[in-house]
């Protein structure tokens, strides 16, 4: 379903940070992707959704057979991608609400249905919200306008929630939230969670993967996915750490 | 009563020819295309002693020589030279009221008295303007304890060339909230000169200018704290495409004597367009130490990451642009008390 081939990004002074990254999602799985810090994780998600800091060099990146490195920011997310960034913008002035409801609408115009109304998505909202025990504050402030770090990412989930993407790739969900905050996401990701879905989740830690479980654990380490395996490859990183590992 | 302003016009007219039409060099005038003032300024008009045509009952308006002799700024004289119809009205003491002044295609004069501790909202409305240039002024007088809000908002028109002069006395525990949405396509220059006289008194400034095309706006204020305890601010934001251009220019002057003056002055610019541009000119003239007076200015494009994020959720960019443009415009008028400029405010925001 999602389809990363050879993909190679580089920054605005020429250096290079993704040096050729394949990954094959198929419907149903479960990505983690690990690694040490400044390996690439976050630009792998940003330059997927179309971040125009990074230009891409090589590759092909296709959801469901059509390459979203050729389409507009707002084409690939209503095309079914979804990244939730490690920080989340804060847009102090345009109300959370609002905007969810122009991002739900924006994507059923794209898909030809009619615009969900404010009855219909205030039910929505209420339902995902309550799936996240989330409070009214998320309702009145501005996107994320002087939400906590924890409060941040929740709130990643539940546009995660509203929108149902076919593939969510989330940065870092797990940092920031409390112990009872973990996993009440993580359940909230499995609720959303399908058969027909999939979700990459890049995490330092084997915490988050105890309520999600992975697929495949892959790790990337300058610009590379070095190493992938099963759920025990998790396991073994944390105890191990990364040194151990060969590069190619 | 009756008046008759021949006089006066022809005293203004004489002050406006020994001033002479502005040149680059002038400080009132540093920012403003001065070429494009038309000759008529100068011209010698046929005073023909236009009478006041609306003066209320009882009006107690005094309109004195509006200090024609000391005056510099010709668009302050322009109105008076050119017999403008002088428009009187007294607001009472101790009344709530709301008004609408109906803007003149050519030279206008309103002269004002908010009497004591009355409460006004005053919208300030445009009529299309046929001729190549439009000069209108208003003198306020805002006595103790009154409550102004004056505001426009008006809607795209097209304005070839405009002058707005304001010459606004406040006394003691006075509060002025004045507001401005400028959209228009057409040169304009808004001209304030404020003095707050009486301690406690309170003036507020907030104009947004959304631009495009050549349209270039053009915003000078004097503010005169001649009282302590006196509080100004000025806060304008700017949303530029195309070639469009905002200048402002900005004086604070307190005087000796006046302890406890507080003043801000902020400039918030985004540059949408290319060859837009912004220039701002902070003056501040202290003569006191016991004062607080902040400026700043900023400029800049839009958020890069907030529109990643906006975009990134699905809102085409065009969608996501708009809604930045709007929470920027909208934190100008959000701190105003609800009533009725608020009101229009945020309705002309939501409709940009
Ligand atoms: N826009 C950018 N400008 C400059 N450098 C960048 C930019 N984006 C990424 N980099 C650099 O690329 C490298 C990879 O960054 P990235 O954020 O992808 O790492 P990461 O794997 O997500 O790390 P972490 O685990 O700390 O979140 C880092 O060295 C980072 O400094
Ligand atoms: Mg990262």
């Amino acid at each position: 379903m999602l389809s990363i081939k050879n993909l190679k990004a580089s920054i605005e002074d020429g250096t290079q940070i993704l040096k050729g990254i394949n990954l094959e999602v198929k419907p149903g799985e479960v990505h983690a992707i690990m690694g040490p810090n400044g390996s690439g994780k976050s630009t792998l998600s940003k330059v997927i959704a179309g971040h125009p800091a990074y230009t891409v060099n090589d590759g092909v990146v296709e959801l469901d057979g059509k390459n979203l490195l050729d389409m507009e920011i707002c084409e690939r997310a209503n095309s079914g991608l979804f990244i939730s960034t490690q920080y989340p913008t804060e847009i102090p002035g345009v109300n959370n609400v609002e905007f969810l409801k122009m991002a739900l609408n924006s994507k059923r115009n794209f898909l030809g249905l009619p615009e969900m109304g404010d009855a219909d998505f205030k039910k929505l909202c209420e339902e995902k919200m309550q799936l996240l025990e989330m409070d009214d504050r998320y309702r009145d402030r501005g996107v994320n306008e002087g939400y906590s770090g924890g409060e941040k990412k929740r709130n990643e989930i539940l546009q995660m929630a509203i929108l149902d993407p076919k593939v969510s790739f989330l940065d870092e969900t797990d940092s920031g939230l409390d112990i009872d905050a973990l996993r009440i996401v993580a359940n909230g990701i499995n609720h959303i969670m399908s058969p027909e879905k999939a979700v990459i989740l890049v995490t330092h830690y084997q915490r988050l993967l105890d309520y999600i479980k992975p697929t495949y654990v892959h790790v990337l380490r300058h610009g590379k996915i070095i190493l992938s395996g099963g759920p025990e490859l998790a396991l073994k990183l944390e105890e191990q750490g990364y040194d151990w590992i060969e590069e190619k | 009563m009756s008046y008759n302003n021949t006089a006066l016009a022809q005293a203004a007219q004489a002050r406006i020819n020994a001033l002479g039409i502005p040149k680059r060099n002038n400080e009132l005038w540093s920012f403003f295309p001065v070429n494009k003032i038309p000759s008529v300024v100068s011209a010698e008009s046929a005073a023909n002693g236009t009478a006041d045509s609306a003066a209320a009952e009882g009006c107690t308006v005094e309109c004195a020589d509006f200090g024609i002799a000391a005056e510099t700024d010709i668009a302050a004289l322009l109105p008076i030279a050119k017999s403008a119809p002088i428009m009187k009205k007294d607001f009472a003491a101790g009344e709530t009221e709301m008004g609408l002044i109906k803007s003149r295609a050519d030279f206008g004069h309103s002269v004002f008295k908010i009497q004591k501790n009355a409460k006004v909202s005053l919208e300030i409305l445009d009529n299309k303007v046929e001729h190549e240039i439009a000069a209108e002024r208003f003198d306020i007088n805002v006595e103790e304890g009154a409550e102004l809000e004056i505001f426009f908002a008006n809607p795209a028109n097209e304005l070839p060339l405009q002058f707005r002069h304001f010459a606004i006395k406040q006394a003691a525990k006075s509060t002025v909230h004045f507001s401005n949405i400028l959209q228009d396509a057409g040169i304009g220059r808004i001209s304030i000169d404020v003095d707050l006289n009486g301690e406690g008194a309170n003036f507020d400034y907030r104009s947004l200018s959304v631009l495009k095309g050549t349209a270039s706006k053009h915003q000078r204020l004097t503010i005169r704290h001649n009282a302590p305890n006196t509080v100004s601010t000025q806060f304008a934001r700017n949303l530029l495409d195309e070639k469009s251009y905002v200048s402002y220019d900005g004086s604070v002057i307190v005087g000796n004597g006046c302890s406890q003056v507080n003043s801000s002055q902020l400039v918030n610019s985004i540059l949408l367009g290319d060859e837009s541009s912004v220039s701002v000119k902070p003056v501040l003239k202290i003569y006191h130490d016991d004062v607080e007076c902040t400026h700043g200015n900023t400029c800049g494009e839009l958020d890069a990451d907030q529109m990643f994020y906006l975009t990134s959720r699905g809102i085409p960019a065009e969608t996501a642009k708009k809604m930045l443009m709007k929470s920027f415009a909208k934190e100008l008028f959000l701190p105003l008390n609800d009533g009725p400029a608020k009101k229009r405010l945020l309705q002309v925001l939501a409709s940009l």
